[in-house]
């Protein structure tokens, strides 16, 4: 796959802090690609810096293999932090400038103001647009130029439960024509449910890249809740348990790695033990990101 | 070049403070050029021994050639309503953080900064254009001889008059870039001159010749007040390379530090 993006040793410091240390990264064609990380842990410095506006330390980056340059940031759509605007131009202005900028063909502006629905909106000031609808546009100005990357920070911030619902909608959407996009987010339900790839940044380092697919392998847990008084005892004799935990009375069994919930369910009912509720629980892209963060 | 002439334009002509302060610069220099023989009139009215002392009729304000240099040493009093408009652009982009997103969405930070001396250059050359048309007009009504080459004497004056605004206006724009803030950029350059004096007069005394290459000062030298010729006393009635040298000089300087400025910093 053709790699779209190659950081090698990006630092930024501000003063005494090190926002970005040395910071190695590749994102290949058509992936979806979350950047995790707390707050404060180096990732709008490190878009900032890819897009331009923040100047690197030390190391560097290349764009499709090329040097960085303005040229390069027109194929690329960007929306960093929060959307930005001229707030007292309209909706359709603004974007005609960014057509100027970018210079690309206005006549693309009616389809991406259609993309993110705001075609009715367009001849209003931007100041008089609610805070989706901003960043709705905001969306739209990225797509302008028809980019074969999209960066996003932060694109749910703020918004109400349907705005979330509505731009991870059209994430998915953009995403389906095989655009590759870097998102950046502290919303790891967000990044479970749209992104292929993630990486997580502490405190401006990187301490894990991979695919999501991934997270949910290794080992299995079993919620198990039967309607017997020894349920524990039976569960500790199966050979397949690691550790049994009492939670809201369920019983989670972590179960060994080779043994899967249906061999807990079989040995259950051979002793004569019929559950009421077995759930298999696949880990969660929270856990295993808070289980990082502690061993980093 | 014109594309990003174009671009800057675009922000510009929707913003209504714009037009207001653009509409009041221009009318107000219209008026304010066009109406000298008005001004004279009046002080005539006014003060009785006005008149006496000396016939306004015969004072050659709007004649050809000395309309020209009295038309524009006046008119340098108006720049600074174009300085606050310039100010205002360019903190706005700072305050709606607009600059950083049009880097992000691919201008070069040198390419941000060409636009907007641009937009000081076409508008130095608007009130070129304007106080030239005031001027012939106003010339073939109150001046009695219209020899071409009584006409077009002392025109070179444009080209220090346009060097004047567009010092001036690079200079606005260098601290817009250098403070950020709009009523803080305000008050610096409206106080700039004074700042300057405070500090030629006191190093007058040991460094004489270093004062006429202060910033402001060097402004002065380039077009001298003119009136003083009516009260029958020598002008400087040419311009003088080495001070059409100073301003140049200072006008680069000022752009380059913009420039400068632009490139280090994060945005």
């Amino acid at each position: 796959m053709e790699t779209v993006l190659s950081i090698s040793n990006l630092t930024k410091h501000f003063g005494k802090i090190k926002a970005v240390n040395n910071l190695n990264l590749e994102v290949k064609a058509g992936q979806v690609f979350g950047m995790l990380g707390p707050n404060g842990s180096g990732k709008t410095t490190t878009l900032g810096m890819l897009m331009g506006v923040v100047n690197p330390t030390a190391g560097n980056f290349k764009w499709f293999g090329q040097e960085p340059t303005h040229e390069i940031r027109k194929k690329i759509g960007a929306v960093l932090e929060h959307p930005i605007f001229y707030p007292y131009l309209s909706g359709q202005k603004n974007l005609e400038l960014n057509a100027m900028i970018k210079q690309c063909d206005p006549a693309n502006i009616p389809q991406v103001l259609d993309l993110v629905e705001l075609t009715e909106r367009k001849d209003d000031k931007y100041k008089t647009y609610s805070l989706g609808m901003k960043q709705r546009l905001a969306i739209a100005s990225a797509l302008l130029n028809q980019p074969t990357v999209l960066i996003l920070d932060e694109p749910t911030n703020g918004l109400d439960p349907m705005g979330i619902a509505e731009i991870r909608e059209l994430i998915k959407k953009i995403a389906a024509q095989g655009k590759t996009i870097i998102l950046a987010s502290h919303l790891l339900d967000e990044v479970q449910k749209v992104c292929t790839h993630f990486a997580i940044l502490k405190r401006g380092v990187l301490v894990h890249t991979g695919p999501v697919d991934e997270v949910g392998r290794g080992s299995e847990t079993v919620e198990v809740t039967a309607e017997v008084e020894n349920l524990n005892d039976i569960l500790l004799k199966f050979a397949g348990t690691s550790t049994i935990n009492r939670e809201d009375g369920t019983f989670q069994v972590s179960l060994r790695e080779g043994f899967k919930s249906k061999d807990l369910n079989k040995f259950l009912f051979e002793n004569g033990v019929i559950a009421s509720h077995l759930v298999t629980k696949k880990k969660s892209l929270e856990k295993q990101f808070i289980e990082i963060l502690a061993g980093a | 070049m014109l594309h990003l002439l174009q671009i800057d334009l675009k922000k510009l002509t929707s913003y209504r403070t714009f037009w207001v302060i653009c509409g009041l610069y221009f009318i107000t220099l219209a008026f304010a050029t066009a109406s000298g023989m008005e001004f004279l009139k009046w002080l005539a009215r006014t003060f009785e021994d006005f008149g006496q002392e000396i016939n306004i009729d015969r004072i050659p304000l709007y004649h050809f050639p000395d309309v020209w240099l009295n038309l524009i040493w006046f008119s340098g009093w108006f720049k600074i309503v174009l300085a606050i408009m310039v100010v205002i652009s360019v903190t706005n982009e700072y305050s709606y953080r607009t600059l950083r997103q049009n880097i992000i969405d691919g201008m070069s930070r040198s390419e941000f900064v060409l636009s907007k001396i641009l937009t000081n250059v076409l508008l130095s050359l608007m009130s070129v254009v304007m106080i030239f048309v005031i001027g012939l007009v106003t010339g073939l009504i109150y001046s009695p001889s219209q020899a071409y080459g009584n006409i077009f004497q002392d025109v070179e004056f444009f080209i220090a008059y346009f060097l004047e605004i567009f010092f001036f206006l690079s200079y606005t724009l260098m601290m817009g870039v250098l403070i950020q803030r709009a009523g803080l950029c305000i008050i610096i350059v409206l106080l700039s001159q004074m700042i300057e004096l405070i500090i030629t007069v006191n190093i007058n005394e040991d460094v004489p010749w270093l004062v006429n290459y202060f910033p402001m000062k060097s402004l002065w030298n380039l077009i001298e007040c003119p009136y003083p010729r009516y009260a029958f006393q020598e002008i400087k009635d040419y311009l003088d390379p080495l001070n059409v040298a100073v301003v140049a000089a200072w006008t680069g300087v000022f752009n380059f530090i913009t420039f400068r400025k632009l490139k280090k910093s994060d945005i």
